[in-house]
Order: C-alpha cells, then sequence, then structure tokens
C-alpha cells in the first residue's frame, strides 16, 4: 500500500481519537456553548470521514458517515437534545465506524450497513428530532443588523440564533478593525477568546470605520455580556461591542407558542469565568513514522560522538579536571530527555484503549439484558501508537465473546449464587518487556466438554484421545472454530478468536486461555514493547550496574552483615531465601554483600512468591529509556538495556530473575 | 558464486574470509561491545547501531572459530541485522566463477560457510550469513 494511502488511514485514526475525546466531553454537564462547539467538533469529524471514505471509494462507509453527520446537525441545530442515551447512541456508531474501518484496512469487503446494530436507536432519534418545517421559528430579525449582513447568515447561524434567544441569552456583537497582514492569525485569537466567553455563531465581513485602514469584522456570539478586557489587543486595533438582540424583546406568546423549542442542556451552575472550555483543536502535526526514526538514528549518532569524547575525556582527566566530566553527564541528562520526548511521541495511554471498550460493554449488556460490572486497571501505561490501532479489534471481539458466552443471564447467575451484575475486569500490566492484558470474567467458563466434541466433530480433534485443558482452550483460537449452532447477532460466527490469535501473534505478541467451570475465564495477552521509559532501582553487581523495574521491588534492605546466596533474611516478618544477582545470571560468585532487594510478583498479594536478591551496591533510582534486545541477543533474566554515561545499562527482567533465583536455591539444596 | 559481485576480504576470528558485499548493511568502525551477563553462546554482547542494539557475534564460540588477536577495527554489519568484529581489512574480489570451490566436509567451519575461493594458492573461506544465523540459533537452544 503507498505511503499517501497510509495517510488517509493514519488520519482517519486521528479523526476517530477526536471523536472519542470530544465525546466524552458530551458525557459530563457542561455549559451550552461548550456543547454546541463540541457538536460542531463531532459534526466536522463526521463529515471529513464522509468525504474521505468516499474519495477512496468505501461507499456505504460514506453513507454510514453521512447518517452519523445528519444525526450531529440535527444537534447542532437545535433540533435534537444531548442526552445520555443520546451520546451512547452516538458513540457506539462511531465504534461501529472505527471498526469498519480497521476491517477496511485490512482489505476486507464491505458490509452493507455499518450501522445495522444501532439502527433502531438511529431510527428512534431521527423520529425523535423536531421537524424543520413549520414549526422553526426564525427570529434572526430581531437582531440589530444591516439588511446585506442579515442576508449572509447561514440557515445554521440563524437557527442558533433563534434557538439561543429562546433559551434567554442574549446575543452580542464584537466589531472588530485588524491590521491586513495579521488578520488571519488575530481572527483566529479573538474568535477563540469570544468562543471562551459563550457560543461563537458567526463571523460576518463589517464596515472599516472611516479614516481606519485594514479589515473589519463582526463576531456575533451569544453570552449574557462581553467582556472586552479578556480580548487582548494588539497596538492599532480597534473594538467595540454592540448588543444585537435581547431575549426580553422575544414576545412571551411567541415562547409559549413554541414549547418544543430546545432549551439548553441541563448543566450544573458554572461561573463563567470558571467554564470548562472545550479543549482547544490542537494543531496536529504529522510526520512519517521514518522521519522520527531517522531523527532517532541521528540523535543515537551524536550519542555516538558523546561516548567518544567522553573516553577522551576519562583518558585525560588528570589533566582536563572535572568540568568537562561534569559537561558530558549533562549532555547525558539533555539527550535522554530528547530521547524519551521521541519515545512519548510515539505513546499512547492505555486508558484510550479502554475508553473504547466502555460504550460498547453498555450496548451489549443492554442488548442482551444482562448486567455487566465493567473494571480497568492500569491505564496509566503507555503502548506504542500503532499498537493501539491494532488492539482494538481484537479486545472488540473477546469483550463482546465474554458477554456473549461467558456471563450467564441473571437468572441463572441467581441461581448459582453468584451476583445478578456479572464481572469484566481488564488489568493492563508491564510485565518484563512485554505490555500484559488480562481480561477477567465471572461467568460460566469454557464448555471444555463441549469444545472436545465440536472438535472431533470438525476432525480437528480425534476421537478417544486425551486432550488437556490447554489444547481444548486454544482450539477456540482455530479459524472457523466455534461451538454455536446458529449465530447470534453479537457472536458465534466462527470468526473472531482467529482473528484476536492472528493479530495478536502478527504483533509479536502470545495469547493464553484458562478458565473454570462457573467460576469464570481469563483470557491474557502478552504484548512485546520495543521501547519504553521504565522507572528503576539502579543496582551494581559484578562492576556492572543494573536496573530493577520499581513496581516489582517490595523493598530494599541494607547492612553491615555479610550475606550469601542461600542464606535466609528476616523482612517483615517474613523469613525469605536470599540469592546474589551473580549467581542469577551466571556471575562469578561474591564474597559476600550487605545489601538486598526483595523482588515480588508484580500485582501479587504479599505472601506471593518473593526473594531477596543479593546486590553488591544500591546506586538510587532512575528513569530509563529501555531498549529491548534483539532476538539473537536474548539473555535470560535481561529485559532490555538502557545507554548511560558509563555504558549499558542492563534491565532485569523481574519475573525471569524470580525463576532464575528460585532455580539457582534449588541447585544450592540440591549440593547440600 | 561469482553471481553474487563483489566480495569483502577480510582477516576474523584468525581466519581469511569473504563477505558478500552484497550480504552487508555497512562496515563501521568498531566500538566498544556492552558484554551481556549470562550471554547466548555464540554472542558476545550488544554495540548501538542506528538507534538499536545490534548483537555482536563471539567467533570463539563458532565451530572453527577463535578469539580474536587483539581488538577488532571494525565491524561489518550483515543484513540479518549481526555484527561480525574484524581485525583488518584486506580488499575485495570478484573471483572467477572457476575459483570457488565445495566446502571441505571435515573443515569445523562448514557449518557456517557457503563455499571456498582459491586464489594464488590462498584459501579464502566464504561466509554464509542464513547458516550463520541459523547455528547460533541452534547452539543457544543446545546450551
Amino acid at each position: 500500500m503507498d505511503q499517501s494511502f497510509d495517510d488517509v488511514w493514519a488520519e482517519c485514526e486521528d479523526l476517530f481519537q477526536q471523536a472519542h475525546d470530544t465525546l466524552a466531553t458530551l458525557k459530563e454537564p457542561q455549559p451550552a456553548h461548550v456543547v454546541q462547539a463540541a457538536v460542531n467538533a463531532l459534526f466536522r469529524n463526521t463529515h471529513t470521514l464522509k468525504g474521505m471514505a468516499g474519495m477512496l471509494g468505501f461507499h456505504n462507509f460514506s453513507r454510514a458517515a453521512h447518517r452519523m453527520e445528519d444525526i450531529f446537525d440535527l444537534m447542532r441545530k437545535g433540533r435534537l437534545r444531548s442526552t445520555d442515551s443520546l451520546v451512547e447512541t452516538l458513540e457506539s456508531g462511531i465504534l461501529a465506524l472505527e471498526a469498519g474501518m480497521g476491517e477496511l484496512r485490512r482489505g476486507r469487503m464491505e458490509p452493507e450497513d455499518y450501522l445495522h446494530a444501532i439502527r433502531r436507536e438511529l431510527g428512534e432519534l431521527e423520529a425523535l428530532a423536531r421537524p424543520a418545517e413549520g414549526g422553526a421559528q426564525d427570529l434572526t430579525s430581531m437582531l440589530d443588523l444591516p439588511a446585506d449582513a442579515m442576508k449572509a447568515l447561514s440557515e445554521y447561524e440563524r437557527t442558533r440564533v433563534t434557538a439561543l434567544l429562546m433559551s434567554n441569552l442574549p446575543i452580542q456583537g464584537v466589531a472588530i478593525c485588524l491590521d491586513f497582514a495579521t488578520f488571519d492569525e488575530r481572527l483566529r485569537v479573538l474568535s477563540e477568546a469570544l468562543g471562551q466567553q459563550g457560543e461563537l455563531i458567526s463571523t460576518l465581513p463589517w464596515d472599516v470605520p472611516e479614516a481606519r485602514e485594514g479589515l473589519a469584522f463582526l463576531l456575533m456570539a451569544a453570552c449574557p455580556a462581553v467582556d472586552l478586557a479578556a480580548l487582548t489587543l494588539l497596538e492599532g486595533e480597534l473594538i467595540t461591542a454592540v448588543l444585537l438582540a435581547h431575549p426580553d424583546r422575544v414576545p412571551s406568546a411567541l415562547k409559549e407558542e413554541v414549547p418544543s423549542q430546545p432549551a439548553p442542556p441541563p448543566v450544573e451552575e458554572v461561573p463563567a469565568t470558571q467554564a470548562p472550555a472545550l479543549a482547544q483543536e490542537v494543531e496536529i502535526l504529522r510526520l512519517p513514522a521514518h522521519r522520527v526514526e531517522a531523527l532517532e538514528a541521528r540523535l543515537m549518532a551524536v550519542g555516538q560522538l558523546r561516548d567518544k569524547a567522553s573516553q577522551l575525556v576519562r583518558r585525560n582527566r588528570g589533566a582536563l579536571g572535572e568540568h568537562p566530566v561534569a559537561l558530558l553527564a549533562q549532555m547525558e541528562e539533555g539527550l535522554l530527555e530528547v530521547q524519551k520526548s521521541l519515545l512519548q511521541m510515539r505513546m499512547v495511554k492505555i486508558e484510550s484503549l479502554f475508553s473504547r471498550i466502555e460504550p460498547m460493554v453498555k450496548s451489549l449488556s443492554r442488548d442482551t439484558g444482562k448486567p455487566v460490572k465493567l473494571a480497568f486497571a492500569g491505564g496509566d501505561l503507555e503502548l506504542e501508537r500503532s499498537l493501539l490501532g491494532r488492539l482494538g479489534e481484537p479486545f472488540l471481539h473477546l469483550v463482546r465473546n465474554a458477554i456473549d458466552h461467558g456471563l450467564e443471564p441473571p437468572s441463572e447467575r441467581q441461581a448459582l449464587g453468584k451476583s445478578e451484575t456479572g464481572s469484566i475486569r481488564i488489568a493492563a500490566s508491564q510485565r518484563g518487556r512485554n505490555l500484559r492484558f488480562d481480561i477477567r470474567d465471572d461467568g460460566r467458563g469454557f464448555n471444555l466438554e463441549r469444545i472436545e466434541s465440536r472438535g472431533i466433530e470438525l476432525g480437528l480433534l480425534k476421537e478417544g484421545q486425551v486432550h488437556t485443558a490447554e489444547q481444548l482452550h486454544r482450539l477456540t483460537l482455530e479459524p472457523g472454530f466455534s461451538t454455536q449452532d446458529r449465530a447470534s447477532q453479537l457472536s458465534g460466527r466462527g470468526v473472531g478468536m482467529d482473528v484476536v490469535r492472528s493479530e495478536i501473534e502478527a504483533l509479536g505478541g502470545e495469547i493464553h486461555l484458562s478458565s473454570e467451570v462457573r467460576r469464570g475465564s481469563l483470557i491474557r495477552l502478552s504484548i512485546p514493547l520495543s521501547r519504553a521509559v521504565v522507572s528503576c532501582l539502579k543496582v551494581r553487581c559484578a562492576g556492572q550496574a543494573f536496573g530493577i523495574p520499581l513496581g516489582s521491588v517490595v523493598r530494599v534492605q541494607a547492612g553491615r552483615a555479610l550475606r550469601h546466596g542461600g542464606d535466609q533474611v528476616d523482612v517483615l516478618g517474613l523469613s525469605l531465601p536470599l540469592e546474589s544477582l551473580q549467581a542469577c545470571l551466571g556471575l562469578p560468585e561474591p564474597a559476600g554483600q550487605q545489601a538486598f532487594v526483595v523482588l515480588g510478583q508484580q500485582g501479587a498479594a504479599s505472601r506471593s512468591v518473593s526473594v531477596a536478591l543479593g546486590v553488591d551496591e544500591i546506586l538510587g533510582r532512575g528513569e530509563l529509556l529501555l531498549r529491548s534486545l534483539p532476538e539473537l541477543a536474548h539473555a535470560a533474566g535481561i529485559m532490555g538495556g538502557s545507554a548511560q554515561e558509563e555504558g549499558v545499562l542492563w534491565v532485569l527482567d523481574p519475573e525471569a530473575v524470580l525463576g532464575l533465583a528460585m532455580d539457582s536455591l534449588m541447585r544450592r539444596v540440591a549440593r547440600v | 558464486m561469482s553471481e553474487r559481485g563483489a566480495w569483502l576480504h577480510v582477516k576474523a576470528s584468525g581466519l581469511d574470509l569473504l563477505l558478500a558485499t552484497s550480504d552487508l548493511r555497512e562496515v563501521v568502525t568498531a566500538t566498544p561491545v556492552a558484554l551481556l551477563p549470562g550471554r547466548p553462546k555464540g554472542i558476545q554482547g550488544v554495540v548501538s547501531y542506528q538507534g538499536e542494539f545490534l548483537p555482536v557475534l563471539a567467533w570463539e564460540d563458532l565451530p572453527g572459530g577463535r578469539a580474536a588477536d587483539g581488538e577488532p577495527i571494525a565491524m561489518a554489519v550483515l543484513r540479518p541485522r549481526l555484527g561480525l568484529p574484524i581485525q583488518r581489512i584486506i580488499g575485495t574480489l570478484d573471483p572467477p566463477a572457476e575459483a570457488w570451490r565445495e566446502v571441505d566436509g571435515e573443515d569445523p567451519a562448514a557449518p557456517w560457510l557457503s563455499g571456498v575461493c582459491v586464489l594464488e594458492e590462498q584459501h579464502l573461506r566464504a561466509l554464509d550469513p542464513v547458516r550463520l544465523i541459523a547455528l547460533l540459533r541452534r547452539i543457544r537452544v543446545d546450551r
């Protein structure tokens, strides 16, 4: 696929992300002008998506985006009120379009109707909308404007003026005269500033005052009063405020005649100065990934130059003194910061993946009549943006399956002594160089007997052979495997789990399934990270520096007594076995160590496996830019390395080190 | 063998070796290798290369290979992202087809060679990157 096509997909991803963010704004109580700005942004997003899909020849997608655009248009014209259920439906629609775009990107055929799953809700919304013809009152004639300015108002602007006056908001005008050279930027800045005070309805060309040069505009906004001081002016700029129309002048009879006129969305009283304005549209700078990579490579070359300079300085330290060493340390710090910033450009928080799952679960819960308690953990962790786009679909399949197949209906759960509300918990954690996702439900678990008989029926298993639980669980990941005789609307089509597996494996990851009858299921996804910033405890051992991810460090202790591998140490009332890091990594055994680090399994209970790891010296803590090791260089217990002033600092994989420590301790026992 | 174009004649692991230039990303100045604790057999450590870690071959772990005398002066970077420390670069060659011989099965280095070039009574061994990588994977598992 050529690069320009990739750019289109990337832009679509951005548009979907913006749509999710904006919909999130609508979920909270907001002032009317913020709601209006959000709806306008969503209207523009879907309009752009429609155009882009049409350009690519995806006409069914374009049609679906157009339908969503129509709903946003109804909202922005005040013909539909923003309510929780409306936002939920719109969220489902955006998710359906996003999932559809993902399928198209993989070269799949277009479905007939992308919005099939919410067609009933969309129909209801369209029916609920106040009809445009007949009942619509036009109050723009109340505006104190010349006729030619009045003619310039669009249908949308007229509708807004009417709706806002009916909502008892005055319409204000701000006339500004700007310099030819800078009017473009200044108009944008002043419009944004006025938009903070109320809903900006229109920007009209205006007459330039006599004896002035430049361009003049009239900004029309709905707000109780205009705070001119907040519109910071440059020297030579002229500004005047006028009241264009006051709602008191709207005849009361007319207000009574139009009961269906939408009131502003119910909002909590928020003082104007504290009004949470809709996030300003951030300018998105689109860069091809290879440019960032080239920059990273260049930065690495600079790092290598720094290394050479550092070697020279060290060799001549006596003659040069300490100052050059300090300068190089500063340079190292600066380089690390730039590298981290570059990495941040590629990263997104996992919570943006979670935010896409939540509305789908709500919608499925409603459709299936199964109440679901959804919980997330680890949303603060970050993953590469490119991974986020590819994980969306697998997650949707897994959650859909959990609700459709895993969770029992409320009556069945009650009969089993379970809470009527099913539970789905999605937890992300960083394990070694992998990002791990655990998706747990407390449903009925996999029906292994059924899977086995279906496997035999499909010729995937041989009759009479013993099949382990693991084999049977994995069978559900085979293409075309399904135990459902008929496809439900949600799942059971025999597609999905194999898609999940192929997508996860294509990312170099793994999927592991397990379940307990009537207790629930656990689906574990492990995705390798190529780079990450990891907070570590830095230690020294056998003359080398190592980093231990802080998430796995339970305690750090140092004393006078020398300890040896195989000793027991008392920590917080527990007696723990001690093993030296040297023994774990196959390095020469130390004569004895005074410091140790208690390692525990990340996220596990305090009584789970933990070991005291003997080290020569505790160096402190720091944030390290972790680079993973190439496959040929994978070494047991090492998850990656971080380039430092004194060389590469190896970052330990705590889980692997725990395993190595236990093995080493077992060998000691065997030797005795 | 000659259809592979030019060959780089180097001295590495105490051997005269030929590296097909089509198999090379580039040849760079040697930099200190970060030694990997608990390293896998065949790999001594890594160096930074184009923003990533590049594994560096441990010649002494290969059958028929031996540790270099002294510090390497350069590193040949193979396309499958593996660094080969080199003691000396002798030059480039484009040997005629008749100069090529099969690898002697008795040669301990046979598992990572593609052929031998006999030029002016010199026996120059040609390294086969695909066989070398396969061998590295194998000896790591065997360990």
